[in-house]
């Protein structure tokens, strides 16, 4: 039974799963940090609570002070999100030891899981097929480079260099060239430090043209664990997804329950509860390989909801209190796409952006659902992720979900802040998105040098005549002076460069 | 009315004319409307919606998808060019400062590596020149728009 719910997260996924609990009936708590008092999520929940300090080491990964705040204030239950805690394994335990209720896979599951090497063994023994590879078990940074100098030797270029604690492509790197392994090694072992504190990595073959297929997996405590249906999320930049799509255009019902028997013995390996996603790499001939098991619920996971109709987080609280799942028999319908839009200069390397929120109107009508935690006025700041909401839409077919979110997007005004709107929407009209021939690296081969917006010159003239008439006629009522906002947009930065493939 | 704005590092004037209810320029029309947004009338009698606001000297616009951000020069002011340093475009802190003043370096080379919004970022020299100043060091922390080295060029 659980009757109040904390929700140790922000943004838009902390809203994402207020919204649920007020829609179960569950009385909810948010925390957040002095830098997010004015988030929207807080107003989603019926009490919030500061955590104090300036560092997320001391709020919202601070797992002391927010189970005592659990305490303070009634709630029985912790929901994690994604990232920030949900991932870690202590912290599951200690809700568990504080009497709480952890919504979540148990401790020891999320261990297993989350450390790549023991997830790999554990596949490897569940007849799971893994990506062949080596794995760097030495701490020591001068004997780790050597053991990865002579992994590199067995698997050939290009490799992929992983941090064994990682995800969402921190202490991740592609390396090309012998010549570049050294420094790429360094520093995929120094950003999984500061990331993870855990500097160890490993060593796989990098399959190209593959695609990245998860299966959403949900297990309860009455022994019910099923699979519902995958998730495409090949197109990916910096190794970050942003156009993730259900079903995979190039997938066959054979195929699917190959995989989701797979994505199922897998959760049923660590004994999973829960919402869970298995993620994988589908070659091109067909075979598929394991790559993680994500023990949480994920971004992507509207795009399921979508074509499934199942809440999956209504399901991760009904499971978390001990009741069975409600899902009944699944009929996969129509095709759902989510594109992230982010606070991101794409002519730029893709390097984050800050400002005010000056304008902020997301499109509107049919099959459209906007997953957010931002609204009119807000200011992006540089302290958290800079995804600002998930535009995701549903239609009867691929071609139609894709026709509704080029409207989507088109509709969708953001001023103040430079964003990736134009970039998904170009993206929209690649070959390989509108052929579903996406692939993992297909945005480092069709925007090599980003996407940069040339309008035409009739265009052009609309924008200098609407600024022009905006000036003279002072609309200054929208003017907005902040303090993020200096000089308004970044200035283009043309030598700053991520150190990202 | 007589404007000037930069876009893609480009200067364009604009000069409007007025009739009593309407803006012209290049052959197109504009209304504006008290919710932000102006009416455009096109040449040849099509009508579109355009999305405007101004944060700093900055004039966003959207219209038919496309987002412009148009930096209103003001009357007189001397052309403001982006001066030799580097400078960070967000707050951040310096993981390591691979130079020292009075070095010379090649265009590409990795000056500084930033750590901001927990991703590493490097800084890398635009030109070949000396390094003629080096501002900050390891673990120091930059405001956005800070200084962080100066290269002067070769040629």
């Amino acid at each position: 039974m659980i009757r109040r719910v904390l929700v140790a997260n922000r943004g838009e996924i902390a809203c994402r799963i207020l919204r649920a609990c007020r829609e179960a009936g569950l009385s909810s708590v948010a925390i957040y940090a002095q830098n997010d008092r004015t988030g929207m999520f807080r107003e989603l929940a019926d009490e919030s609570v500061l955590l104090e300090g300036e560092s997320i080491t001391e709020t919202y990964l601070n797992g002391t002070a927010i189970i005592q705040v659990a305490k303070d204030t009634g709630a029985d239950a912790i929901h994690p999100g994604f990232g920030f805690l949900s991932e870690r394994a202590e912290f599951a335990q200690a809700v568990i030891d504080a009497g709480l209720i952890w919504i979540g896979p148990s401790p020891q599951a999320i261990e297993q899981m989350g450390d790549k090497m023991s997830a790999r063994q554990i596949m490897k023994q569940a007849g799971v097929p893994v990506i062949p590879g080596v794995e760097i078990e030495e701490e020591d940074e001068e004997r780790a480079l050597a053991d990865i100098r002579q992994a590199a030797l067995e698997t050939g270029y290009p490799l992929l260099l992983k941090a064994t604690a990682g995800g969402g492509g921190k202490g991740m790197r592609v390396v090309h060239a012998q010549e570049e392994l050294e420094s790429s090694a360094r520093s995929a072992r120094r950003e999984a430090v500061t990331a993870f504190g855990d500097g160890r990595v490993y060593v796989e073959k990098l399959l190209q043209t593959s695609k990245h297929v998860e299966i959403q997996v949900l297990a309860d405590t009455h022994g019910r664990c099923i699979h519902l249906g995958e998730r495409e999320c090949s197109v990916q930049r910096r190794h970050q997804k942003v156009f993730e799509e259900a079903p995979c255009a190039s997938m066959n019902p054979s195929l699917r329950e190959q995989m989701g028997q797979a994505a199922v013995s897998a959760a049923q390996a660590v004994d999973y509860v829960g919402a869970g996603t298995v993620e994988f790499l589908l070659a091109e001939d067909g075979s598929f390989y394991f790559l993680e098991m994500n023990t949480r619920i994920q971004v992507e996971h509207p795009v399921t909801e979508m074509v499934t109709g199942v809440d999956l987080v209504r399901e991760q609280l009904r499971i978390a209190a001990g009741e069975p799942m409600s899902v009944g028999d699944l009929e996969l319908r129509g095709h759902a796409i989510e594109v992230r839009l982010y606070a991101e200069d794409p002519s730029n390397n893709f390097l984050p952006a800050i400002g005010p929120l000056a304008v902020f109107r997301p499109p509107t009508g049919p099959g459209i659902r906007l997953d957010t935690g931002v609204r009119e006025g807000d200011d992006v700041t540089p302290h958290y992720d800079p995804m600002l909401a998930k535009l995701i839409v549903w239609a009867p077919s691929r071609s139609e979900a894709l026709q509704r979110m080029r409207r989507a997007l088109d509709e969708f005004v953001v001023l103040g802040t430079t964003t990736n709107i134009g970039f998904l929407r170009a993206l929209c009209d690649t070959k390989e998105v509108i052929s579903g021939d996406t692939y993992t690296t297909m945005i480092d081969d069709v925007f090599p040098n980003g996407y940069e917006f040339n309008p035409t010159q009739e265009h052009l003239d609309i924008a200098l005549m609407t600024a022009a008439v905006a000036e003279t006629t002072g609309m200054h009522r929208l003017t907005v002076s902040s303090s993020s906002s200096k000089e308004g947009i970044l200035s283009p930065f043309q030598t700053l460069n991520r150190r990202y493939p | 009315m007589h404007h000037e704005f930069r876009f893609n590092n480009e200067v364009h004037e604009v000069t409007l004319e007025r009739t009593p209810k309407i803006w012209t320029f290049a052959n197109h029309c504009a209304h504006p409307k008290e919710d932000g947004r102006v009416r455009i009338y096109f040449e040849d009698g099509t009508k579109a919606w355009a999305h405007v606001a101004k944060v700093g000297d900055m004039w966003w616009v959207h219209h038919s998808g496309h987002i412009y951000t148009l930096e209103r020069i003001e009357p007189g002011a001397s052309a403001d060019e982006q001066h030799g340093g580097l400078v960070a475009p967000m707050p951040g802190t310096v993981l390591e400062v691979l130079v020292s003043e009075g070095e010379p370096v090649e265009a590409g080379q990795t000056l500084m590596i930033l750590e901001a919004m927990k991703m590493e970022h490097r800084v890398v020299a635009s030109v070949d020149g000396t390094v003629t100043k080096v501002s900050f060091s390891a673990g120091d922390r930059v405001e956005q728009g800070a200084s962080l080295l100066e290269v002067e060029d070769h040629q």
